[in-house]
């Protein structure tokens, strides 16, 4: 897809949802489903990066979404650092953890790489939960319930004004989109699609597997730790609840429906994944199976995800014979 | 006489430790079934099953129906007869209705994997919905404790550590002395080749599929007896099962029988030493310095 093509529908997307608080600004429950919408395209986005672009199977995001959330949390309640700094602290935190779990997964083949990343998303919540979280002060099972929210020159962005904050996060998630969209169109996109097509190939015209893998890991985890940081200021409290496999699956929802490798497919799968599950809340205990379901029923069906619907027959990906 | 009282407090350690090392061998030994059906499957059809660990708890669940509601007669060995065609059928059907279908895709595995993670959230979920969120438990296949001297050994364990180990030798067996365990191996060798001289690819695919489900839900019938059933543990299953298997070597059967113990002993004495939160924290531990130090496992090649 072309860059002009990609940044037309960003563009259009954030356009859109920027003149939403002209009609429903003062339904607080409709803002605050768009500044949801808004963060989990961030996190959406950067996960189809990482694997849709990169080729790296990586299912730490939402390790690393908590992990923004929870320094940024800790940095501000128990050091008392302002809170936008605090956000640049955990998001360059997240960034150096990324890369810890980046440099063993890069010799590694696909399924070993989710392992290590799944595997560092089962290990945190005991690790919050238990001795050396409580240290640290991450509140234990309990979590952290009194995050102060962002302020600027004495103005604060939290659920008290929604207006402000929502155009605080749309101007957020803009920035990151935008950078995700020139890292794809950069020669960074075009190294991601050398390897991915031979590795072998790549290397031996000295394109560096190793620089641009660790490099991806290092953006997409910065950019979901300041994410991750900007909703525990919003939200105010997060807990280890944020760790449990529903969310985890709700976010795999948003990629299949926005399209694997099909950004900015994510911003709207991010839109529509958000909103539906709203929806679905009246089905109480039986959401989780229902999304779970739909992660099924939607990989086997939709495999180029919305997108597809505007794909050109050419780009659509054709079934290897 | 201060002299003796030391030596009985050193004696009632090392009865802990005993404890503890029994404990280790009895988990070892299920887990050690568990990654050779997880090595099997991974070996043979590529494909990283997210939902290994539900297929656990899916084993233990249908004996509790049996024993709870249904009330069969004859004991677990009646149990075993029933629920193993069950886990075959149902790891056969899935296979077919669900993988199958994904592998024309040129990024098929990682389809697979996302595929199934949702269907480990919906077997999971549909746990808690049916069964509800407490844990059930499955009474034990034998009473009654052996006593050696002071060393007390429960048949529990005891039947446990036998049957594990008697399934991963069935198991080899037939893969070495049956046509369908030869086809087996020869599509894990060579796909292309198999197919060439006729053996049917797809099929043997799905029946691997099934015997790995039969192995970990089986599993899943034994070690449920000795803790609990509860809905949402399969995530912490299937993460161990694949740090077994990544430890022990993908594709060696050995391999994974060595690290299923070791895994089981360090988890047991982790467990007993810190509490047993920490045993996930280890086993990564363990899992990012087996990548680092040697990424082909204990016996696998490199």
């Amino acid at each position: 897809m072309s860059f002009k093509r990609m940044a037309t529908i960003m563009g259009g997307t954030f356009g859109l949802v920027a003149a939403a608080p002209l009609f429903v600004g003062d339904i607080r429950f409709i803002m605050h489903i768009l500044i949801m919408c808004l963060i989990w395209a961030v996190v959406a986005s950067c996960w189809d990066l990482i694997m849709g672009f990169a080729g790296i199977f990586s299912f730490g995001q939402v390790a690393f979404f908590a992990i923004g959330a929870y320094s940024s949390a800790i940095f501000s309640v128990n050091l008392g650092v302002p809170a936008v700094l605090a956000m640049l602290l955990a998001g360059l935190f997240t960034a150096l953890i990324g890369v810890l779990v980046g440099l063993p997964c890069l010799k590694l083949a696909g399924p070993y790489v989710a392992l290590v990343t799944f595997g560092v998303h089962m290990t945190l919540m005991p690790l919050l939960r238990g001795k050396i979280g409580m240290a640290l002060g991450s509140g234990g099972s309990v979590g952290i319930l009194t995050i102060p929210p962002i302020r600027i020159f004495g103005y604060s962005f939290s659920s008290a004004n929604l207006v402000p904050t929502f155009y605080f996060a749309l101007l957020l998630a803009m920035a990151c989109t935008a950078v995700i969209l020139v890292v794809i169109k950069s020669h960074w996109g075009t190294a991601f699609l050398a390897l991915k097509d031979s590795e072998d190939f790549a290397m031996s015209l000295g394109v560096s597997a190793f620089k641009y893998k660790l490099m991806v890991f290092a953006l997409t985890s910065f950019l979901t730790g300041v994410i991750g940081a900007f909703y525990g200021h919003y939200i105010g409290m997060i807990s280890t609840r944020m760790l449990e496999l529903d969310l985890f699956c709700t976010l795999m929802v948003m990629v299949v429906v926005g399209g694997i490798g099909m950004f900015p497919g994510t911003i709207l799968g991010a839109f529509i994944t958000v909103i539906a599950n709203e929806l679905l809340a009246p089905l109480g205990t039986y959401r989780a199976m229902v999304m779970g379901a739909l992660v099924v029923i939607l990989v086997l069906l939709l495999p180029n995800g919305v997108m597809g619907f505007w794909l050109k027959p050419a780009e659509a990906e054709a079934p290897a014979a | 006489m201060h002299f003796m009282h030391i030596s009985e407090d050193t004696i009632l350690l090392l009865y802990e430790i005993v404890d503890v090392i029994i404990s280790g061998l009895t988990n070892g030994s299920v887990y050690a079934l568990m990654a050779v059906g997880l090595t099997l499957i991974y070996g043979v059809t590529k494909a990283f099953n997210f939902a290994y660990g539900s297929f656990f708890n899916l084993g233990g669940y249908c004996a509790w129906i049996l024993i709870g509601i249904v009330g069969l007669a004859g004991g677990y060995f009646s149990i075993f007869l029933a629920v193993v065609p069950v886990l075959f059928v149902v790891g056969y059907l899935l296979e077919k209705v669900l993988v199958a279908p994904l592998r024309k895709y040129e990024d098929w595995e990682n389809k697979v994997m996302m595929m199934t993670l949702g269907l480990a959230l919906f077997m999971d979920n549909l746990y808690v919905v049916v069964f509800g969120g407490r844990v059930k438990s499955l009474p034990p296949i034998l009473e009654g404790t052996l006593e050696i001297g002071q060393l007390v050994f429960t048949y529990l364990d005891i039947t446990i550590f036998f049957l594990s180990i008697g399934g991963i030798l069935l198991f080899g067996w037939l893969l070495n002395n049956t046509r369908i365990g030869m086809a087996v191996k020869a599509v894990a060798q060579n796909p292309e080749g198999a197919r060439i001289v006729g053996i049917p690819k797809e099929r043997i695919f799905a029946a691997t599929f099934a015997i790995s489900t039969v192995m970990v839900g089986f599993g899943g019938i034994l070690l449920s007896q000795k803790y609990f059933i509860s809905p949402m543990s399969g995530g912490a299953i299937m993460v161990k099962s694949w740090v077994i298997t990544a430890f022990g070597g993908m594709g060696s059967i050995r391999g994974g029988l060595y690290a299923a113990f070791i895994i089981g002993m360090m988890e047991a004495f982790v467990g007993w030493g810190f509490g047993m939160s920490y045993g996930m924290i280890a086993l990564f531990i363990l899992l990012l310095t087996t990548l680092v130090v040697r990424p082909q496992g204990l016996m696998g090649k490199s």
